[in-house]
């Protein structure tokens, strides 16, 4: 009977005791607010006056907020074409760079992971110096020759097209990492056994990586997803959300609202939609692409 | 007998330390006054260089400078002030001041005679810095105005003498100059370039008649001839290419294009002469009149140090500011930022660029009243972002102008219900 207790504890309490700081730190810091900006979202509120609850008052109106579902189209645009590319591509250079088979390997994983050791303020610093209409380096060079410029970020489509090309660049270096990392764990004889089974490049990437890759693919669509539905500095730098709306997402519209109009309440009610999107889609993703993967 | 011996030394010590405490307060408590702080340029160090002699003869006195860019610097006083721990000084703009007033600690409380001290600075800057109750809630530290910066290279390159022509002219008298002037002049690709702001873009309002609230401020009324007028003209410049559309629809700097050469004027603030003094070194600029639409207008502002209800270190933080805002100090600070002074009796003697001041002072002189009333309004401050954005759909071809001011006005009543 004693000794049962002292499994008991060892299996479920202990644990729990280790968990504890984590879980404080999340409760306050993430669980707290959370719940505080529900009950905020049920308010008008000023950040100078006393807060006044309105009940639905807030969705209500943001159901008939034409700026805010134009931010929602071009969030889930914007995370659409950012996830699944960044996918792609991440797992395009990781599948070239985790073999160690070429000659400065290492250096091409350094140099294509170094953007996204920066912050991205200063990525869109640096992109609008390149993609700037008059006095962008891509744009001279093309005067210079001949050509005329390219509206990069003062035509509407250019300029989401340009902000999800930048987010790419500083992301998937990142996400190559934990590919590389997941190829690397994918046991090498099941590659031999399909090299002698006869099975071609194509079967073997479809029958083998593919699938045992599965859960890190998962991770890092998660990942990315969230980061693409809450980017904010790397659009205000490069474009303020512009020209007009083209690339204004929620998160943009937020601050905003909350801290230009004044509007903490409203916000809250934004902010509670965001985090619902965000939920359904890593729950539709765990639901397609979250199986148990099997080594055996 | 060792009980009493130890509750003895305590009170010793306590009552040693409470002397000690008493006399420090006697001789000036040290005190380490919080300074929240923006820069258009290098502001912080002439303001430390400005009162560092009051700094030198109150060594009690020590300075914990926060520098925040001005694109955050709203949102992290905000949050200081609602979060209870707002900066003893802070340096405010008119934009800043609507939204942060009624946490303004008034002047009236610390001084003596609070309409002397109100007397010896600009009506318009004491107009900024008053309070719905009448009080005088920050000490007014330079003076702006929205004013036209031209390339005087490329005007007397296409034979044009600038100062002639700028004397009255009009928009319409402008726009065939310029064509002159970007046509005498290869690398040059614009006619005008203007800031990426409401404020900004209020000056062309303003000369067209325009306004954005109604009379008495009770409601937004930007649904008016003259701001439609102003909206139609700033579309019709856009897409005639005499102003780049790099700038409203792309966020790029009209200073860095002015700098470049690329456009022929710039509308924008007076503290840009500061920058151009500094930056352009390839082509004469100077300040001009702005062209005339139905009236001459520019748009006031300023810039002022305030301290803050529950700050911690009031007292010591309005001595302070006192004296920044005395005669002596006022007038080395203007001079050295290259600011108009806030005060009537100020007499500077700037290093160079005077007649570019007096341009911006002549524009200030011609400018109506209401203009500053209506920016220290707080409820249009909370709509500027949005009228900036109806305005960019406006220029995008979304939304006529005549939809862009319906929709600013349904906007904005939701704040003045």
């Amino acid at each position: 009977m004693k000794q049962h207790t002292k499994g008991n504890f060892h299996q479920t309490a202990a644990p729990l005791l280790f968990l504890l700081p984590n879980i404080l730190i999340f409760g306050l810091f993430i669980i707290v607010p959370a719940i505080q900006g529900l009950r905020m979202s049920f308010t008008e509120w000023g950040v100078f006056t006393t807060p006044r609850f309105i009940g639905f008052a807030n969705f209500v109106e943001l159901a008939q907020d034409t700026v805010f579902w134009k931010t929602f189209s071009n969030t889930i645009v914007y995370s659409l074409f950012t996830v699944s590319l960044i996918m792609v591509y991440a797992l395009a250079l990781a599948l070239l760079l985790y073999k160690n088979t070429i000659k400065g390997e290492k250096i091409f994983r350094s140099l294509f992971y170094i953007p996204s050791l920066l912050s991205m303020i200063t990525v869109g610093i640096a992109w609008r110096f390149i993609l700037g209409d008059e006095m962008g380096i891509i744009n001279y060079l093309l005067r210079q020759s001949g050509g005329s410029g390219i509206p990069w970020l003062t035509d509407g489509n250019l300029a989401m097209v340009s902000i999800i090309g930048v987010s790419i660049w500083a992301q998937a270096g990142y996400y190559m990492i934990i590919l590389i990392a997941g190829l690397q764990a994918i046991p090498l004889e099941l590659y031999e056994a399909a090299t002698i089974d006869g099975a071609s490049t194509t079967k073997t990437f479809t029958a083998i990586t593919l699938p045992l890759l599965r859960s890190t693919l998962l991770v890092v669509m998660v990942l990315s997803t969230i980061a693409s539905f809450k980017a904010y500095e790397l659009i205000s730098v490069m474009t303020k959300g512009g020209p007009g709306y083209a690339t204004k997402l929620i998160v943009q519209q937020v601050y905003q609202v909350a801290f230009l109009e004044d509007r903490m309440g409203y916000a809250s009610a934004m902010s509670i939609v965001l985090m619902l999107i965000i939920s359904i889609f890593t729950l539709v993703q765990f639901k397609f692409t979250g199986k148990e993967q099997d080594y055996e | 007998m060792k009980k009493i011996l130890g509750i003895l030394l305590i009170l010793v010590l306590v009552s040693t330390t409470v002397f000690a405490a008493g006399t420090k307060e006697e001789t000036g408590k040290d005190v380490t006054l919080s300074v929240l702080w923006f820069n258009d340029a290098n502001e912080d160090e002439i303001f430390l260089n400005t009162i560092d002699d009051y700094l030198q003869a109150n060594p009690h006195v020590k300075l914990d400078m926060q520098i925040v860019a001005y694109s955050e610097y709203d949102q992290k006083l905000k949050l200081m002030i609602s979060g209870g721990n707002p900066p003893d000084v802070a340096r405010i703009t008119t934009n800043t001041l609507s939204v942060v007033v009624d946490s303004l600690e008034p002047i009236d409380n610390h001084v003596a005679d609070i309409e002397a001290v109100k007397a010896q600075f600009l009506p318009s800057m004491v107009a900024f810095a008053s309070n719905t109750k009448g009080e005088f809630v920050a000490y007014p530290t330079e003076a702006t105005a929205n004013g036209m910066l031209i390339n005087k290279s490329a005007f007397d390159k296409a034979g044009i003498d600038v100062d002639e022509v700028s004397k009255d002219w009009t928009w319409s008298e402008w726009e065939s100059i310029v064509k002159q002037v970007v046509a005498a002049n290869p690398e040059m690709k614009y006619g005008l370039t203007v800031d990426f702001t409401p404020h900004r873009f209020s000056t062309l309002m303003y000369q067209f008649g325009g306004h954005f609230l109604n009379k008495d401020q009770s409601n937004m009324e930007f649904n008016n001839p003259g701001t439609i007028a102003a909206i139609k003209w700033f579309k019709h410049v856009h897409d005639a290419g005499l102003v780049p559309k790099s700038v409203w629809l792309g966020s790029e700097n009209p200073a860095e294009l002015f700098q470049a050469g690329l456009v022929a004027g710039h509308i924008g603030g007076s503290w840009n002469i500061n920058t151009y003094n500094k930056n352009v070194t390839d082509f004469e600029w100077k300040a001009v009149r702005m062209p005339k639409a139905e009236i001459n207008s520019s748009v006031p502002g300023g810039k002022f140090i305030a301290s803050f209800k529950g700050s911690k270190n009031q007292e010591e933080a309005f001595k302070l500011m006192e004296a920044f805002a005395d005669k002596a100090h006022n007038e080395m600070y203007s001079r050295d930022t290259f600011n108009i002074p806030s005060r009537v009796d100020a007499q500077v003697t700037y290093p160079s660029n005077s007649d570019d001041f007096e341009v911006f002072l002549e524009e200030l002189k011609v400018t109506p009243a209401f203009t500053a009333n209506e920016w220290k309004n707080t409820n249009l401050s909370k709509v500027t972002t949005y009228i900036r954005e109806q305005i960019v759909e406006v220029l995008l071809g979304n939304i006529s102008a005549e939809e862009a001011v319906t929709n600013v006005d349904k906007k904005g009543a939701t704040y003045f219900k």
